[in-house]
């Protein structure tokens, strides 16, 4: 159920498109994401979520079409965009040689964190991984790392959270801190591609669905806002 | 600027974490020296002409396989897409790999004079051949760590870089074992091989730092 | 304007192209053969002069297109000038193989040996291994693969503007170092009209031969594309 406010979008898209030789992977998908929503992304498998996941994470360039993430526009300011969002892919994209301590202190400081050391006690805290921060992430189990990665995703505080699947290789614990600290946190607006479509309800304020690259349905977007 | 000195230090760290992946990288090129002592009977005779040849090309070959392997962990564990999502400009990204590759290098290479000194008496640890051997590794660390990052994701890159890294580099091999053999007396002639080296030195680490950005983008 | 030429060159494959690729080679071996006069020194071996020549000068001329194809794909991201970059590639390592190969057939009955490490032969071959490079990196990866057309563009201009330090240090390193034989070089001083004439026939059927195959190989490698496309989102319909 989109609420009916006036906010103006956090996060805009005008139809963005990307295109690989003769095939449209994302196809002109437009949306308007109010802050402090939480966003389903749903489709088959190849429908097309990664790669707008990705384009919005500025990893994949866009062949056609815009957005804009907390004022930053994807094509002109990439780098300012960057520090407003935090990503959790497929990968947990850890050192696996580095200890949880050492990986966070690296994120970190990338992202100019001021307050580094408490801000990553308490998100190691809250994961559950505080116990074992110097051990090799090598060392530690898949459900730790995904942990861990959501940990990486939030240090810097980024106002907008866009995750690919992020239940994957969490037992229940681990899902309901996934939503203590990311899809129910409050003040951090979220995109999901989630295949959990039972779990939805639970988290989710919208939904978006995606079918050969077009967004088929939307849920999320603020009425009139959209192009 | 303190995300700059933050990568510079991560991948420090990691060639130390990851010595193991180093010290195959040294032990490869202290093989090839022996490996060459035998085929060309290098303890007799007049070997010293050989020698810039023989150490050149082994820290080529060195500097290509471990540049390789040293990025490949980061394009496996995907950490590659998380320092390009970070607000950092991609040219740190690539300085940081390719300080802590040179510091690497140079570690292996010190190694190899020393060994080759002993072996083949002959001081290869002056000054001027220390000052050559710095100068043709940036050169030469420059451009590997560049295509090693661009490989990372292709399939067969282990024989692909060699293919794609040695035509590119046969200025600084050229001028780097003749810079070596005059310092060792060895060459005639009036060509200034120093300056070559240095000249390729430079412009190989210009255009590496020029062209990462545009390689990485998607 | 440019693009529209090199549009109408495209649309000439079929009907302009061969045939004038065609004729023009013809009269060339003709009149390498016929027209043009023994020489008095090196002999009939010397007639490979015009497709020797004639193949290096289509080679840089290919080599050229390929950085400047190279740098069109780092600028728009246009997958369409990776193909052209591929084809102008293959075209010019064709080529250079093609003048190493004349050049050998030619150097050992006049020089004794197939090989000699000149300075031009040695970087005529290192061309040649770098495009050969860049050409086995781009046939590793997937067609659709955008990331991997922009390394190989990149590595494409890293060795264009190698070259010219690639030249200058072999040239160095061999004029250091006296031949074993004494070379001769492969231009005269000045070529008798016959022989002109049949070197700009040579000219132009080789050029319009390297033009034509080049042409060629883009439309296939653009083909190769789209048919990966299609096949990709014919996968996806079905629900892959």
């Amino acid at each position: 159920m989109a609420p009916s406010g006036v906010t103006s979008p956090i996060v805009e898209t005008h139809g963005l498109t990307k295109r690989y030789g003769g095939l449209d992977v994302v196809r002109a998908v437009s949306l308007a994401l109010p802050a402090g929503s939480r966003t389903a992304l749903v489709g088959a498998n190849g429908a097309g979520k990664t790669t707008l996941l990705a384009m919005l994470c500025t990893l994949i360039a866009p062949t056609e079409g815009d957005a804009t993430i907390a004022g930053h526009a994807l094509r002109a300011r990439p780098a300012a965009l960057r520090r407003a969002i935090g990503v959790l892919a497929h990968q947990p994209m850890l050192y696996e040689e580095m200890t949880p301590l050492e990986n966070l202190r690296f994120f970190a400081r990338l992202y100019g964190v001021t307050d580094a050391e408490p801000r990553i006690e308490e998100l190691l805290r809250a994961v559950g991984v505080w116990t074992r921060r110097h051990e090799p992430v090598s060392v530690l189990s898949r459900g730790y790392h995904q942990r861990l990665a959501l940990a990486r995703a939030l240090v810097h505080r980024p106002a907008v959270l866009l995750a690919d699947e992020p239940e994957t290789g969490l037992d229940p614990e681990g899902v309901e801190m996934l939503d203590e600290l990311a899809l129910r946190a409050p003040g951090l607006t979220v995109i999901a591609a989630t295949h959990r479509v039972d779990r939805i309800g639970a988290w989710a304020t919208g939904l978006v669905r995606l079918e050969h690259g077009r967004a088929v349905e939307d849920t999320a977007s603020v009425a009139g806002a959209r192009t | 600027m303190n995300a700059g000195l933050a990568v510079v230090a991560k991948d420090l760290r990691l060639a130390w974490r990851d010595r193991a992946g180093w010290a195959s990288a040294g032990a490869f090129a202290t093989i090839a020296v022996l490996t060459y002592s035998f085929a060309f009977d290098l303890a007799t005779g007049d070997i010293r002409p050989l020698l810039p040849g023989v150490l050149w090309t082994t820290f080529l070959f060195a500097s290509i396989f471990a540049g390789g392997q040293s990025f490949a962990r980061e394009s496996e564990e995907g950490t590659f897409d998380a320092l390009l999502l970070a607000p950092v400009p991609a040219t740190v990204i690539y300085l940081g790999k390719a300080t802590a590759n040179v510091i690497a290098m140079l570690v292996i290479e010190f190694a190899q004079l020393l060994l080759a000194t002993i072996l083949f008496d002959t001081n290869l640890l002056s000054p001027e051949l220390l000052v050559i051997v710095f100068i043709g590794t940036v050169g030469a660390v420059a451009l590997t760590t560049l295509l090693s990052t661009m490989s990372a994701s292709m399939r067969g890159r282990a024989m692909l870089l060699p293919v794609m890294a040695l035509p590119l580099l046969i200025p600084l091999l050229i001028g780097a074992v003749r810079a070596t053999g005059a310092s060792l007396d060895l060459e005639s002639g009036t060509a200034p091989w120093t300056l070559l080296l240095g000249v390729f030195a430079l412009w190989s680490a210009l255009l590496s730092v020029l062209l990462f950005p545009m390689a990485v983008e998607r | 304007m440019i693009v529209s030429t090199l549009r109408a060159i495209y649309g000439w494959r079929w009907s302009v192209l061969p045939p004038v690729a065609g004729v023009a080679v013809m009269a060339m071996v003709l009149g390498a053969l016929l027209v043009a006069p023994r020489e008095v020194v090196e002999g009939d071996v010397q007639r490979l002069l015009y497709i020797h020549f004639s193949s290096i000068l289509a080679a840089y001329g290919a080599f050229a297109i390929v950085f400047l194809a190279s740098v069109v794909v780092l600028w728009r991201r246009d997958l369409r000038w990776d193909a052209v970059a591929r084809g102008a590639a293959t075209v010019g390592v064709l080529f250079t193989g093609l003048t190493l190969a004349t050049g050998a057939i030619w150097g050992k009955p006049i020089w004794g040996v197939y090989w000699t490490w000149d300075a031009r032969l040695t970087s005529t071959l290192i061309l040649f291994l770098i495009y050969a490079a860049y050409l086995l990196a781009r046939s590793m990866a997937d067609e659709l693969d955008e990331q991997a057309a922009r390394f190989a563009a990149v590595f494409a201009i890293i060795g264009a503007l190698d070259i010219p330090l690639i030249m200058m240090s072999v040239r160095w390193w061999r004029t250091l170092h006296p031949q074993p034989i004494v070379l001769r070089g492969a231009e005269r001083p000045a070529l008798p009209p016959e022989m002109l004439i049949v070197m700009i026939v040579a000219f132009i059927g080789v050029g319009a031969l390297a033009v034509w195959l080049g042409v060629l190989r883009t439309e296939t490698e653009w083909l190769a594309k789209r048919t990966a496309a299609l096949r990709a989102a014919a996968d996806r319909r079905e629900g892959a």
